[in-house]
C-alpha cells in the first residue's frame, strides 16, 4: 500500500529534486512531495495510484527526461480517467514558445519555467500551492 | 556570208564593218586559222606598207608576205601560224623579228577564236634587257617587308623602262585603290598615299588586267586606227591583242592628268588582282614587246613575293596575338582580380587583335587599356550594345553609321568588336579601332554621279581635274579580320571558364559559411540551454545554505550572496544569448500585427520593470505591419526599453513612438531625449556585447541591439538611427508593407 504524496514530481536532475524538497517544506511543513527520476517509473507509479485510488493533488513534469519525455508522460496521464481532474504542470528550464504551445495543446494545465534559485523556487511553489491547493480547491 | 567566197570584185561593195580599233603605233592583220585568208586589217597598215589596205582583205596570207616592203626575207607566215596553231600557243614564237623597209619590227601573234591576230610593232630597245632584270629582281627581293618590297619594285621598274612616274596601287577591300609606293621625277607632284575611287578602274577593266599582265598606251593623243573587214557579222575579240585601243573615257582620264602615255603591270595574289604597277609618262612613250615581257616577269616575281611576304607578316602578327592569348589564359587560371588580369598585366586584351583600345565592364566597374572613348560615352555604348546585341559577339567597322552617338568619338572608335561575358551581370568587353583616315585624299570625287553622254547612254563623267580634293570617308575603320574575331571568341570562352571556376569556389564557400553559421546558432542555443541547469544548481544550493545553515556568520552570508549575484548576472547573459540564437533559428511567419495594442502593452511593461513612471511615453499613429509577433515584440521591447532607460535621468524625459506609411514601407520611429550615442560608435551599436562608454552605469549586456538588428534583417526590413550626445536618439525601422 502506497500513500500518494500531495505533489507528484517527475525530475531527473537530483539537484533540482533535492532543492525542491526543501522548498516544499518551506511552503508548508506537512506538504508531501514524491519524486521519480524518469517517465517509465512515473507511469508505473501513477498506474498503481490509480488502482489503489490514491490521487495526488498536483503533478509536476520535467519536460526533458531520459527515455519518455515529459510530453509523453503527459499524454499517458491524460489517458487515465482517474487523473482527469488532477492538474498537471509542465516544469522546465526551457522557455521556448514551441514547448509551451505543444504542452498546452496536449492538455497541460500550465507550463512553468523553472525558477532560478532556491528563493525563487520557494516563491514559485508558494504561489502554486496557493492557486492549486487553496483557491482552486474545487477542481480537486 | 561565207568568207571564202569574198573576192576583190565584190569587197568594194560590201559594207565594211569596223569591229574595233587599235593604237596606231603598230598595225594588225588577221588571218583565218582554217582558210589562211586575211579576214581583218587595221586601216593604218597603209602607213607602214604601200599596198592599198582593202585589196588585201580576203587574200591568202601568202600574198601578203610577197609585198615589196618585206624585201627578200622569206617570212613563211603560213608555216609560223601552223606551228603555233599546232602548239595552241605562240609563246615560243613571240616576238618574231622582221624588217619592213629596212626597219626592225616584232611580229606578235595571238589567238582570237578561229582567227590568228598578227600585230606588227616597232622595236625600241637596243640593249640586252634580260641582264638588267636579273639585277633588278635581286634588288626588289632584298626588301624585308611588304612596303620595302613595293618601293623597290617601283624603283627597279623605273630603272628598266624609264617612265616619269612609277606608282604601285593597292586595291582595298571595297575596291578603291591606294598609292602605296611611288618613284617619280622630282618636278612631279607626289600621289603617294592618295586613294582612288573604285570606279576609276571598273570591273571589266580589272578582269582584263588579270588576263593581260601588261598593258601599254603609247600616246593618248594619237588617233586609233579602225579595223576593217568584209565580215560584219563577227566582231573581233581583241582581248589578247597588244595593240587594242583604249576606251575614250580612260584616254580622257589620262589627258586630264596630263599623262600622255602609260604602262601597267598587274600584281596578283591568290589569283586575285592585288594591285597594279602604274607607269605614267608626260610625253608619248613606247616600249617594245621584249621590254614589256621583262616587266611582266618582274610583275610575276613580285606577285609571288607579295603573296609570301603578306602571309608571313600576317602569320607573324597572328603569332603575336596567340602569344598574348596564351599569356592571358595562364593569368586567368591564376587567382586574382579579373579586371587587372585583363587590362593591367604585361599582355592585355588589347594585344590579341588589332585594336587600339579596349574597355571591360565587369562587376559594375569599367577598366580600360589603350585609347578608348570617355567614361560616360562608354556607359552609353555598353547600354546600347546590351539592348542591341542578339548574339554574344558583335563587330562593325562603321559604328558611327549604326550608332550615331559614336560620331563624337569616331577618331577613337569607328570600329568595334563587342563580346558579352554575362548578360545578366551586364558584363562585356569592347575593343576599339580608330577611323581609318579621317580625311582621305581622294583622287577624284567618288560620289560624282555618272552623267549621260552625248549619245544618251550612261557614261562615267571624265575627271577634268586631277586636283586632289579631300573627301571625308567618315565613320569607318579598317575591317576586322576573321582571325581576330576568332581570337575574341577564344578569349571570351577562357574568361567564362575562369569566372565559372571562381563562382563555383564562392558557392562552395558560401555553403560552408551557411553551415558554420547554422552550427554556431545550434551551438549557442544548446550551450546556453545546458549552462542554465548547473547555474541554477549553484544559485539554488547557495541560497539553500544561506537559508538553512544556522552556523553561518554575517561575513559568510555576504560572500555567499556575491556567489548568488554572480550566478544571476551569468543567467541573465545566457538568457540574452539564447534569445539571439533563437532569432537565428526562427522562421518568420509574416502575419499582420496590431501595433497599437502591442506597443501599448510593451510600453507599460517597460515602464513598470524599469520603475520609470516619470518618463512620458507618447504614442503616435501605429499602423499595422507584417511580421512575426514574438520577434517584433522583442524589437520594440529593446528599443523602447533603451529609450526609457537612457532618458530616465533627463529633465522631462520623453519617449515617442510612431509609425508612418512611406511608399511601400512602414517606417517606425522610436525617439527619446536621453544621453545619446557618440558619433564614433555609430557603426558599433549593433555589435554583440558592445556597450558604449556613456552607459556604464546602466544595466545592460550589449546583446539587445544585436538581437534587434538580427530580427530586422530576418524581416528584410531596414534599421538606422540618428543621435546626438545629451540630446537624444531616434531609431528608425522601415518594414516592408
Amino acid at each position: 500500500m502506497v500513500v500518494s504524496p500531495d505533489i507528484f514530481y517527475v525530475e531527473d536532475d537530483p539537484d533540482f529534486a533535492f532543492i525542491m524538497q526543501y522548498a516544499v517544506k518551506e511552503v508548508k511543513e506537512d506538504l508531501t512531495v514524491g519524486i521519480v527520476e524518469d517517465g517509465n517509473t512515473a507511469i508505473a507509479h501513477l498506474q498503481r495510484f490509480a488502482e489503489e485510488k490514491h490521487r495526488p493533488k498536483l503533478i509536476l513534469l520535467d519536460l526533458n527526461l531520459p527515455g519518455l519525455s515529459g510530453l509523453d508522460v503527459l499524454k499517458r496521464i491524460k489517458e487515465i480517467p482517474f487523473f482527469k481532474y488532477v492538474p498537471v504542470i509542465l516544469f522546465s528550464t526551457s522557455d521556448d514558445p514551441k514547448d509551451v504551445k505543444s504542452s498546452l495543446e496536449i492538455g497541460a494545465n500550465a507550463f512553468m519555467t523553472k525558477p532560478n534559485g532556491y528563493n525563487n523556487l520557494i516563491v514559485c511553489m508558494q504561489s502554486l500551492y496557493d492557486f492549486w491547493f487553496n483557491q482552486n480547491r474545487s477542481i480537486n | 556570208m561565207n568568207i571564202n567566197n569574198v573576192d576583190l570584185t565584190n569587197c568594194d561593195r560590201e559594207p565594211i564593218h569596223i569591229p574595233g580599233k587599235i593604237q596606231s603605233h603598230g598595225f594588225m592583220l588577221v588571218v583565218n586559222s582554217e582558210s589562211f585568208l586575211i579576214t581583218y586589217i587595221s586601216e593604218n597598215l597603209s602607213g607602214f606598207l604601200s599596198s592599198p589596205v582593202k585589196s588585201l582583205l580576203g587574200l591568202p596570207v601568202a600574198e601578203f608576205e610577197k609585198l615589196d616592203e618585206f624585201g627578200s626575207s622569206n617570212l613563211q607566215l603560213a608555216a609560223l601560224l601552223k606551228l603555233g596553231g599546232a602548239q595552241q600557243s605562240f609563246e615560243t614564237i613571240n616576238p618574231y623579228p622582221l624588217q619592213i623597209n629596212g626597219k626592225h619590227y616584232y611580229l606578235i601573234i595571238s589567238l582570237s577564236g578561229a582567227e590568228y591576230i598578227l600585230e606588227f610593232e616597232p622595236i625600241s630597245i637596243e640593249y640586252d634587257i634580260q641582264n638588267q632584270i636579273g639585277k633588278s629582281v635581286s634588288a626588289i627581293l632584298s626588301g624585308k617587308n611588304v612596303n620595302a618590297l613595293l618601293q623597290n619594285t617601283a624603283r627597279e621598274v623605273r630603272d628598266i623602262i624609264h617612265y616619269d612616274r612609277v606608282m604601285i596601287y593597292k586595291f582595298l577591300e571595297d575596291g578603291h585603290g591606294e598609292v602605296v609606293a611611288e618613284v617619280k621625277n622630282d618636278d612631279l607632284e607626289s600621289f603617294y598615299g592618295l586613294h582612288y575611287p573604285a570606279s576609276d578602274i571598273p570591273k571589266q577593266a580589272r578582269e582584263l588586267y588579270k588576263l593581260n599582265f601588261t598593258r601599254i598606251i603609247a600616246d593618248v593623243n594619237s588617233l586609233s586606227s579602225p579595223i576593217l573587214t568584209l565580215n560584219e557579222e563577227k566582231p573581233l575579240d581583241l582581248t589578247n591583242s597588244v595593240l587594242r585601243a583604249v576606251s575614250p573615257i580612260h584616254i580622257q582620264y589620262l589627258k586630264n592628268m596630263g599623262v600622255e602615255s602609260s604602262f601597267s603591270i598587274s600584281l596578283l595574289s591568290h589569283g586575285e588582282l592585288w594591285g597594279l604597277v602604274a607607269c605614267h609618262n608626260y610625253s608619248p612613250k613606247f616600249i617594245d614587246y621584249k621590254a614589256r615581257e621583262a616587266a611582266k616577269l618582274i610583275g610575276k616575281i613580285v606577285s609571288s613575293a607579295l603573296e609570301y611576304r603578306e602571309e608571313e607578316e600576317e602569320s607573324s602578327q597572328q603569332n603575336n596575338y596567340q602569344e598574348a592569348l596564351h599569356a592571358l589564359t595562364l593569368a586567368l587560371n591564376k587567382d586574382g582580380d579579373m579586371l587587372s588580369t585583363l587590362t593591367a598585366q604585361e599582355y592585355t586584351l588589347n594585344d590579341i587583335i588589332s585594336s587600339t583600345g579596349v574597355a571591360v565592364l565587369f562587376e559594375g566597374q569599367i577598366s580600360t587599356k589603350g585609347i578608348v572613348p570617355g567614361e560616360d560615352q562608354l556607359w552609353a555604348l555598353f547600354k546600347w550594345l546590351k539592348k542591341t546585341m542578339d548574339d554574344t559577339i558583335y563587330y562593325t567597322h562603321s559604328l558611327p553609321e549604326v550608332y550615331h552617338a559614336a560620331r563624337e568619338y569616331k577618331a577613337v572608335g569607328s570600329g568595334i568588336v563587342a563580346s558579352i561575358i554575362s548578360r545578366d551581370m551586364e558584363e562585356m568587353i569592347v575593343w576599339f579601332k580608330p577611323e581609318q583616315i579621317t580625311t582621305i585624299n581622294w583622287a577624284g570625287d567618288p560620289n560624282k554621279p555618272a552623267v549621260k553622254g552625248e549619245d544618251g547612254l550612261l557614261n562615267l563623267s571624265p575627271r577634268h581635274s586631277f586636283e586632289t580634293f579631300a573627301e571625308m570617308v567618315e565613320n569607318t575603320s579598317v575591317k576586322w579580320r576573321k582571325a581576330e574575331i576568332a581570337n575574341v571568341i577564344k578569349i571570351r570562352e577562357k574568361i567564362i571558364t575562369a569566372i565559372n571556376k571562381k563562382a563555383g569556389e564562392i558557392r562552395l564557400l558560401n555553403e560552408r559559411l551557411k553551415k558554420a553559421y547554422e552550427e554556431l546558432d545550434t551551438f549557442s542555443y544548446t550551450i546556453s540551454h545546458d549552462l542554465r541547469t548547473p547555474l541554477t544548481s549553484i544559485k539554488s544550493y547557495t541560497e539553500l545554505v544561506i537559508a538553512t545553515n544556522k552556523s553561518l556568520d554575517e561575513q559568510g552570508k555576504k560572500m555567499l550572496g556575491r556567489v548568488v549575484a554572480g550566478a544571476d548576472k551569468m543567467a541573465f547573459l545566457i538568457n540574452e544569448i539564447l534569445k539571439l540564437a533563437r532569432v537565428g533559428r526562427a522562421e518568420v511567419d509574416f502575419e499582420p500585427i496590431d501595433m497599437g495594442h502591442l506597443i501599448e502593452e510593451i510600453s507599460r511593461e517597460v515602464i513598470s520593470s524599469l520603475n520609470a513612471a516619470h518618463v512620458n511615453v507618447k504614442l503616435g499613429e501605429l499602423p499595422t505591419i507584417m511580421g512575426a509577433q514574438p520577434l517584433i515584440t522583442q524589437v520594440f521591447t529593446n528599443l523602447i526599453g533603451n529609450a526609457v532607460k537612457y532618458s530616465a535621468a533627463s529633465v522631462n524625459p520623453e519617449v515617442m513612438i510612431e509609425g508612418k506609411i512611406a511608399g511601400d514601407e512602414v517606417i517606425y520611429k522610436v525617439s527619446d531625449n536621453g544621453i545619446g550615442i557618440e558619433v564614433d560608435h555609430h557603426d558599433k551599436v549593433y555589435e554583440l556585447f558592445k556597450r558604449m562608454d556613456n552607459v556604464k552605469e546602466y544595466e545592460g549586456t550589449g546583446v539587445g541591439l544585436a538581437i534587434v538588428k538580427r530580427i530586422v534583417e530576418k524581416h528584410k526590413a531596414r534599421i538606422w538611427f540618428e543621435s546626438e550626445l545629451k540630446v537624444g536618439t531616434v531609431f528608425y525601422i522601415a518594414f516592408k508593407k
